[in-house]
């Protein structure tokens, strides 16, 4: 009679069951832990334009998945110098330093123009009008301080993961931005 | 593959073919990145073009170009004559004098980013910075450091008279009247209605002042595109300029930027964004132009100025010599072009 297998090198019902749980166990804890980092690395950045690289090419107006651009311009305050002749508002040649039609550089007249006192006027951008063309933005960089620039607005931007503006951008504008600096900061 | 060495690469041909890919690749990567970049400019439908307006009837320029030269440096903003023959520059933290034929025949170095600088008859360099002045003389040695100005200074224009100092600040909206030991005697330009002075407007940083032989100064009020000009007491005598691309007057949201004076007291005037140089007479009416926009680096025709605002570039200064000669400064291709009246015998370089 041939000697059968010893007890010893056996594994019990118990043990396989064990083991078993053991591995799915340590499984499931690792593609939890990879999938909540990864959850948490998408999140933690979004897209945005970088002025200094915009070309004002217009291509966020098109290019973008959304039927609205989520680019919109931005008037920074701080470096606008409040002009009467503003060439961001204003056509190269106006009939007139005016709010009229005619005048106005803007194809949607998304630039709203405002008196404050004699000789300066402030800027601002109705970005339901606004489409991200960038035409505003090239004249006040052609001729003024620059301070109009195209920016990603996180209240409208889905943050794919493969932007369609970003991969067409030919001044390679876009970068990733972290979370707690959703904007571009100039610095002055 | 290499016959001698049986097809075999040696380690040298390695090495130097490993060396020129190496050398080129950035080029062959970054020409077809640059026509892209420029076919999606040219490709805009909404592009902002200014093209038509930058071309000037050539019947209308009454200067022609007699030399011109490269500055071998970086950060150059303004020009003087010191001789008939010569020509100082600030570039940065230096002043560096050029013969007409562009060599360099000084150069001196300050201890901050120079802004300003003009000659004084005595042949002392006044010298603006940020906040101060500073006088030198011809072999660089510093006379004076004069205190530094209170508020929010930004030096941009100096001018200097036989015994007072003129200095423009664009930071305070205000051109200072100093002695030569830098005492502050007077502020002008400063908003005024008692006086009828409608006060500075600068939305960049650009103000220049420059004192005529008839005592009279001319500051540069870019905001409300015109020239003013002031006694220098401060009293508003007259003031001409409008906002336009029309060539008689002064485009984008700020021109002039920089004046300077011809003998008769005619005015040499200097526009950023379509950079143009134009001569007015006295009362301000144009009289001919010097140079246009196609005479000078375009913006954003290089890495350095694409999309970059226009006042980060800065565009032109001038300078008139005492035979009538335009000394023209390019702020974006930092070369000086010289150019005198046409029908005027050429002066020799």
């Amino acid at each position: 009679m041939l000697p059968g297998p010893s007890n010893d090198d056996r594994t019990s019902r118990r043990e396989f069951v064990r083991n078993g749980l053991r591995v799915a166990g340590l499984t499931g804890a690792g593609v939890a832990v990879g999938a909540l980092s990864h959850r948490g690395a998408a999140a933690d950045t979004v897209w945005q334009i970088d002025p200094r690289k915009c070309l004002s090419c217009s291509r966020c107006a098109t290019e973008c998945v959304l039927e609205q651009s989520a680019v919109k311009c931005v008037n920074w305050f701080p470096i606008c110098g409040y002009c009467d002749l503003c060439t961001g508002y204003f056509e190269p040649q106006p009939i007139g330093l005016d709010t009229g039609a005619e005048n106005q550089l803007c194809p949607t007249s998304a630039i709203l123009r405002k008196f404050i006192e004699d000789p300066y006027f402030e800027y601002k951008i109705d970005e339901d009008l606004c489409i991200g063309c960038a035409k505003c933005i090239e004249g006040c960089k052609l001729f003024g301080n620059g301070s109009f620039h195209l920016q990603v607005r996180h209240d409208r931007c889905l943050n794919c993961n493969e932007c369609a503006i970003a991969r067409s951008c030919p001044g390679d504008a876009f970068y990733r931005a972290p979370v707690e600096k959703p904007y571009y900061q100039f610095t002055t | 593959m290499n016959s001698e060495t049986g097809g075999r690469w040696t380690r040298r041909q390695f090495l130097g073919g490993t060396a020129v890919a190496v050398a080129t690749g950035p080029t062959t990567w970054a020409a077809p990145q640059t026509a892209a970049a420029a076919a999606a400019v040219d490709e805009n439908p909404w592009r902002y073009d200014v093209d038509r307006l930058r071309q000037v009837d050539p019947a209308l320029i009454g200067y022609e170009r007699v030399a011109g030269f490269a500055v071998a440096a970086s950060g150059v903003r303004r020009l003087v004559w010191t001789t008939p023959r010569e020509l100082w520059v600030t570039a940065g933290r230096s002043l560096l004098a050029y013969d007409l034929g562009g060599a360099k025949v000084a150069e001196v170095a300050i201890g901050d980013v120079v802004r300003c600088l003009a000659l004084a008859p005595d042949g002392r360099l006044f010298v603006g910075l940020r906040d101060r002045v500073e006088v030198y003389d011809r072999q660089g040695q510093r006379l004076a450091r004069w205190p530094a100005v209170s508020g929010k200074p930004f030096l941009t224009g100096l001018a200097v008279g036989k015994d007072m100092l003129f200095v423009a600040d664009s930071g305070n909206r205000v051109v200072y009247r100093c002695d030569l030991e830098g005492r502050i005697q007077l502020r002008i330009g400063e908003k005024n209605p008692e006086r009828n002075i409608p006060g500075l407007v600068l939305p960049s940083p650009f103000l220049d002042v420059e004192l005529g032989g008839d005592g009279l100064l001319r500051v540069t009020n870019p905001g409300r595109h015109r020239v003013e000009v002031y006694t220098v007491d401060g009293a508003l005598e007259l003031a001409w300029g409008r906002a336009g691309v029309a060539l008689d007057a002064f485009c984008g949201c700020c021109n002039p930027i920089a004046v300077s004076l011809l003998g008769d007291g005619r005015v040499v005037t200097a526009e950023k964004g379509l950079p143009r140089v134009k001569v007015y007479g006295a009362a301000g009416g144009l009289e001919t132009v010097v140079a246009g926009p196609n005479q000078f680096a375009p913006v954003g025709s290089d890495e350095r100025s694409r999309g970059k605002p226009d006042t980060a570039l800065e565009g032109l200064d001038v300078a008139v010599g005492a035979d009538g000669r335009v000394a023209v400064l390019d702020l974006v291709g930092s070369t000086i072009q010289i150019f005198q009246p046409k029908g005027v015998a050429a002066v020799a370089a």
